[in-house]
């Protein structure tokens, strides 16, 4: 028998205790793994809106409204519609700096009948789009036609599907890749559907026009790519001065709205997690020192048959290391239990962009927080080690006769 | 406590969980205006499928024949197989991920119907064990 | 191999009660001779526990010096002394001395696993037959009666075939019979060539002693 043999007899001979052990690297190892998978998904999430977002400056109507129903829009999918007068994009165009310019129109449909749920219909551009366009041709191959549309990786439509909006026949052409943002529960269309589809709003007594404006044609936003060389707070600015009833907002200045939430939500997990590893070491040395005591009289009869102090420190870390090991599995099963299956309802509660990690990334994760559990249980069982190596057998084979 | 009434009880135990959080915590959608998606009725089905689990529990734990406890055990994990396919299979849930019988209920149920389903293969395992050593 | 302690001692250091240091073993020689039988007697807290955990190994002395042969255990590493131990010195300490985790057979065979050691399991199943608790091999130390446990701990002493086997009270918790049947495998041991010490404040012990000796005190005399 070998002390790792022994070590293992030792935890299976003692599932008890063995258990109480392992559940305080298992509540180590959720913690950690739980906390940095949801940490993680939040700043991929943030890394993928700024990716696909493209544009450097976007321009909603002036209301404040608008504003925050725009950022909400992006960020939890929250419905929006809101419009301003369309010579805004000529004039917006007309801007010294501005490279490209394409507008989007917005509709929140009624219940749709698959989910009883206000859907946001987002008709683009496909000429001038630089936005959605990339980010359709990793998943669609063929252009939108009248009535086609392509839906957000959230909106739980088959492609070939045909989804009824304001009672219009839309066909489903294809389905976006998750972004973690709330363009995933959006549905996107060309401009020519988006007119059909507001008439038929219009129909239905929903009306969408501007309240005052120089023409029938309205758009919800434009979004503005910025010459290179230019400064973007500068076309910003012109662009505010040139257009009416419209503000310029600078993406980066949204994005760091969200990256500031994202930079609190961290502090706090972190906070947690170290709150958690601090009670835990406490419990766990403690832990190991009332076992040390305990199996005292174990230890000097180990060292009585011939056990030397190296390898009695070895089976006890050994056993600690084995119950850690199994603790922190514990741990990160539970722990990827608990927050991928719900990654949709940590999303929407957070009101952040949310985004899985790649499989890379979650198995790193994983492995460096079993080191982590592995490597404080083994910290606090070497603790127990040196002190009963180096009691004297002797003595404690006289105590307790 | 013996191994094969810990098993019963947490059969039990789980089943009484997706019985109430089918109706509470867990639950489908709720629609302001008082109507009912087809998510209702998953829901619906998942309070059928919990309370006939904790019955299957219950019965497993006050039942002194070891086969009749193995075949409760077959039982619950069929059931629980069931109701692993009930959310989204076999009845449908709504159109949006970001709604609740999506976002909660179906993974919550899905987890607890896969714990329902290895801790009754377990409980199978264990009684044949048992019988196995009788005989 | 002979087991020499030369003029060993101990002493320890007392906060309170008059004089700092006390004697709990005043100098002592002593030979174990290989085929011999030991026996030590006296009064509890006379010394004789402290003396076989310096004659074993266990107890560095104050002064003095403890030799296996040739060898000074004191002189050696604690790896190497350790070893030795294994090796060459069978202990049998007082109270329970039997691991709870393990049955009888593995704490029996334990000793020969610890280091590369040919198979023991036959010696095992003899010593065990020898010490009426064959049936209770696989049995977890935690269900034996302390005169089980007893016995395990010799068994497992036995099994190693140590060349010096040091005894402490090894018939405490037994009843007649099995005290005649555990002194009769000393005295077997004996016979096959170990170095036999027995400490114990029985009268019983002397019938089997080849020599025998006093403890008072700390002070080791003739009987």
């Amino acid at each position: 028998m070998k002390t790792v043999s022994l070590a293992l007899r030792n935890l299976l001979r003692k599932p008890g205790r063995t258990a109480a052990l392992a559940a305080l690297t298992a509540l180590l190892a959720f913690s950690v793994f739980g906390g940095s998978i949801v940490v993680r998904s939040l700043r991929h999430g943030l890394d993928s809106l700024e990716s696909r977002l493209g544009a450097d400056i976007i321009v909603v109507p002036s209301s404040a409204q608008s504003k925050v129903s725009f950022q909400n829009m992006l960020l939890q999918g929250t419905t929006g519609a809101f419009y301003m007068d369309a010579a805004n994009l000529d004039r917006v165009r007309e801007v010294d700096g501005v490279a490209l310019a394409s507008p989007q129109l917005f509709l929140a449909s009624l219940k749709a009948d698959c989910c009883s749920v206000k859907i946001q219909v987002i008709g683009f551009d496909p000429e001038t789009d630089f936005f959605i366009r990339p980010w359709m041709e990793e998943s669609v191959s063929r252009e939108l036609g009248e009535l086609d549309v392509v839906v957000g990786c959230k909106v739980e439509a088959e492609v070939g599907e045909i989804i009824r909006i304001y009672d219009e026949r839309c066909k489903v052409i294809g389905r976006l890749a998750a972004t973690g943002t709330g363009l995933d529960t959006a549905v996107y269309c060309n401009m020519d559907t988006m007119k059909t589809l507001l008439q038929a709003a219009e129909a239905k007594g929903v009306s969408h026009k501007v309240s005052s404006g120089d023409s029938d044609e309205q758009v919800s936003a434009i979004y503005v790519k910025v010459r290179e060389g230019c400064d973007i707070g500068e076309v910003n600015s012109k662009i505010q001065g040139h257009t009416r009833k419209a503000s310029a907002v600078r993406t980066k200045s949204m994005l760091t709205d969200v990256s500031d939430s994202l930079a609190g939500i961290s502090s706090t997990v972190t906070l947690l997690i170290a709150a958690v590893w601090v009670l835990a070491l406490v419990i766990l040395l403690i832990a190991f020192v009332m076992i040390a005591n305990e199996r005292k009289r174990e230890f000097a009869v180990l060292r009585l048959i011939g056990m030397s102090r190296g390898m009695l420190s070895g089976m006890i870390l050994k056993e600690s290391a084995l119950c850690s090991l199994a603790g922190g599995l514990i741990g990160i099963l539970l722990a990827a239990l608990a927050v991928f299956p719900f990654t949709t309802l940590i999303e929407t509660s957070l009101g952040l962009p949310y985004l899985r990690p790649e499989t890379g990334v979650i198995v790193t994760t994983g492995l460096l927080a079993l080191a982590a559990a592995v490597g404080i249980g083994s910290l606090a069982a070497s603790w127990a080690a040196f002190r009963l190596s180096r009691v004297d057998p002797g003595t404690v084979l006289r105590e307790g006769n | 406590m013996k191994k094969t009434t810990v098993i019963s009880l947490l059969v039990l135990l789980l089943g009484a969980v997706i019985a109430i959080g089918s109706v509470s915590f867990l639950g489908p959608c709720v629609h302001e205006d008082g109507s009912f998606g087809a998510c209702h009725w998953a829901g619906r089905a998942m309070l059928g499928i919990g309370v006939l689990l904790a019955l299957q529990g219950a019965v497993a734990l006050f039942c002194r024949d070891g086969g009749i406890r193995a075949g409760l055990m077959i039982s619950s994990a069929l059931t629980a197989l069931l109701g692993l396919l009930t959310p989204g299979q076999l009845i449908a849930l709504c159109g949006m991920a970001t709604m609740r019988c999506r976002a909660v209920m179906q993974p919550a149920m899905r987890i607890l119907c896969g714990a329902v389903l290895l801790i009754s293969v377990i409980g199978v395992i264990a009684e044949r064990k048992r019988t196995g050593e009788q005989a | 191999m002979m087991l020499r302690a030369e003029q060993i001692s101990k002493q320890y250091f007392r906060r309170t009660g008059g004089a700092n240091y006390f004697h709990a073993v005043k100098p002592v020689s002593l030979e174990l001779q290989p085929g011999t039988v030991t026996v030590l007697c006296g009064r509890s807290g006379s010394g004789k526990t402290t003396l076989l955990h310096m004659l074993s190994g266990l107890l560095r002395p104050t002064e003095g010096r403890v030799l296996l042969g040739e060898t000074d255990l004191y002189a050696l590493s604690d790896r190497e002394l350790s070893q030795l131990r294994n090796r060459f010195i069978g202990v049998v300490p007082q109270g329970r001395s039997v691991l709870d985790t393990l049955t009888v057979e593995e704490n029996i065979l334990l000793p020969g696993t610890l280091y590369a050691a040919p198979d023991r399991r036959e010696a095992a199943a003899r010593w065990m037959a020898r010490l009426n608790i064959e049936a209770l091999a696989q049995a977890r130390a935690s269900e034996l009666s302390g005169g089980e446990l007893r016995r395990t701990a010799i068994a497992r002493t036995m099994c190693a075939a140590p060349d010096v086997i040091l005894a402490d009270e090894p018939t405490g918790d037994l009843d007649d019979e099995n005290t005649a049947l555990v002194f009769a495998c000393f005295r077997e041991a004996a016979a096959q060539g170990a170095a036999v010490f027995i400490v114990s404040h029985e009268s019983d012990a002397l019938q089997i002693a080849d020599r025998a000796f006093r403890m008072d005190a700390g002070e080791m005399n003739p009987l």
